[in-house]
């Protein structure tokens, strides 16, 4: 395991207080998708790296790009980074998520759609329905990316002013019953896992989530960003950047 | 040229170690750097039985810092005894049990549990904020500072560095007390305790409300609370607090410290512990130094 320094190839606003970084490393380890890395912001006043997932990836050109929401100073700080600057990351870290069956779906929730096309680029050998979900359509980002990798993509947003109407949640109830995937993988706020884990269409499909917590170290170490999961003989704290970030949805105690 | 120090007849290579709750048991960053680099570890907090901790969100960023109330989440010493303390056996450093209790008796019990371990020294976390009797209790009048150490040093057959909070009125006077209670060390300063509040929610940030603050922003505390100490023992003193680079180490050591310890910086750069120490070592040589003669060495102004 080593940190890696990476150039910044680009950082650009791609959507309403969404950013989207990309970083070229000098070699650039296996990624699954679900990963994630742990950036440092260039100054000292920032102690703690950020986590994000990596958004997606290219092995040939050594490049991940990651996809961010500018909602405190770090990320504040971050938005500045010019192109050709120089960041520490650490990746890839986190169990991540390997689609097994064939026919996956993936669904969205605003930034956590950002974790979806890494899985399509990893194994794209499946065949992939994509779920994605946002407030509004200033929001809407990787649209276009998911369709490029071949992935059938159904975009919603709660006003309706792109795509359908209404909730990822029941969109993507209608169509697990209307074309029953072999497994799920959700990626979002935790309300969205609140919500799916009370569909009914989802028994008996294995669903994974992905969890997002407040991080210290990124590899295990410090026990800050721990989660509660059910375990045999009760609930038990693990830790959300090295035993997850992804977990069963019946898992989590959500 | 000498970075080697000494603490209560244990030989460390270097005077750096990484502080409690930061570190882990060191597996982890083991996997970026052979741990032999540093002078020692010292363990997350442990206690007689497995404990939880608190729930999440457990830390956030602050200003130069962070707050942290993990709540002293650990597996139980029995655990450790046959786990990482094992693996620890084999690693060419100083290992430090870190120990936590809620009551007397359990000081006690786990000061006596600790005498099986492969660890070499034991460090009382009497000043952890975040745990409801957990151990701050004993941190903040120095009588009971001197009857927790006392009572383990009594059990234990490993030097016992006390560790002590800055949430104190006098730090000094603790200091003096863990020394009357057969302290071999002090280690200082631990969190300061603090609170992160979110204007919009009108809410603390953290899970627990308070937590303990660390980083960059608390060195300027603990400098002077190092120098405090330093003046008012015998023992020697383990300085910590905001310690990022080889001249912080320095600067430290000056104030009185005869080691130190890093740990926030290892969430900032995971070798952060390792380039400090070598780049600590390359100042010792470039100056053909024993690091020792520095430990104190604070010239006031006039």
């Amino acid at each position: 395991m080593k940190d890696r320094s990476a150039v910044v190839l680009a950082n650009e606003r791609v959507a309403d207080g969404v950013m989207k970084m990309t970083l070229k490393f000098d070699d650039l380890p296996q990624i699954e998708g679900g990963q994630f890395v742990h950036v440092r912001v260039p100054d000292g006043a920032h102690v703690l790296r950020r986590p994000f997932c990596i958004c997606d990836f290219d092995k040939e050109e050594r490049t991940i790009d990651i996809c961010y929401a500018v909602v405190g100073a770090g990320t504040a700080r971050l938005a500045e980074v010019r192109r050709m600057e120089r960041l520490d990351a650490l990746l890839p870290l986190g169990n991540g998520y390997v689609p097994e069956g064939g026919k996956v779906l993936l669904i969205g929730g605003g930034m956590g759609s950002a974790v979806l096309p890494a899985i399509v680029t990893a194994h794209p050998d499946k065949e992939y329905t994509v779920c994605l979900g946002f407030g509004d359509a200033s929001k809407v980002v990787l649209v276009e990316e998911l369709e490029k990798k071949g992935a059938k993509v159904i975009l919603a947003t709660d006003n309706g002013s792109a795509g359908e109407k209404g909730y990822v949640t029941d969109v993507a109830a209608r169509i697990i019953r209307a074309d029953r995937p072999d497994e799920i993988f959700c990626c979002g706020p935790e309300i969205i896992y609140k919500i799916l884990a009370k569909k009914e269409e989802i028994a008996g499909i294995p669903t994974k989530i992905s969890l997002e917590q407040r991080m210290g170290c990124g590899i295990g170490a410090c026990l800050v960003c721990n989660c509660k999961v059910k375990r045999a003989g009760g609930e038990e704290y693990v830790r959300v950047c090295k035993d997850g970030p992804v977990f069963d949805i019946g898992e989590v105690a959500l | 040229m000498n970075t080697a120090v000494e603490i209560a007849g244990v030989r460390f290579k270097n005077p750096i170690i990484t502080a409690s709750g930061t570190f882990g048991f060191g597996a982890e960053y083991g996997e970026f750097y052979p741990l032999s680099a540093l002078g020692g570890i010292c363990t997350k907090g442990l206690t007689i039985n497995p404990k939880q901790g608190n729930p999440p969100p457990r830390a956030t960023e602050v200003y130069g810092g962070m707050l942290n109330a993990v709540g002293l989440q650990n597996p139980g010493v029995e655990h450790f005894l046959a786990t990482d303390d094992k693996r620890l056996a084999d690693e060419d450093v100083v290992v430090i049990a870190n120990v936590a209790g809620a009551t007397l008796e359990d000081y006690i019990a786990i000061g006596e549990r600790i005498n099986d371990a492969h660890a070499q020294m034991v460090e009382l976390n009497i000043s952890c904020p975040n745990v409801k009797q957990g151990g701050m209790a004993f941190g903040v009048l120095p009588s009971s500072v001197e009857k927790v150490t006392a009572a383990v040093v009594k059990v234990c057959k490993k030097p016992v560095i006390t560790k002590l909070s800055p949430n104190v009125a006098n730090i000094a006077d603790n200091a003096r007390a863990a020394e009357a209670g057969g302290a071999a060390a002090v280690s200082l300063i631990n969190t300061l305790s603090g609170m992160a509040v979110n204007w919009k929610t009108r809410r603390p940030i953290l899970a627990n409300n308070n937590g303990g603050m660390s980083g960059p922003c608390v060195k300027p505390v603990a400098l002077k609370m190092v120098w405090d100490c330093f003046n008012a023992i015998q023992i020697p003193v383990i300085g910590l607090g905001g310690i990022t680079s080889y001249t912080d180490v320095l600067e430290f050591m000056i104030c009185g410290a005869r080691a130190v310890q890093v740990g926030t910086a290892n969430f900032t750069s995971p070798t952060a512990a390792y380039d400090i120490a070598r780049d600590l070592a390359e100042y010792v040589k470039q100056n053909d130094i024993d690091i020792n003669d520095l430990v104190g060495s604070l010239i006031l102004n006039g």
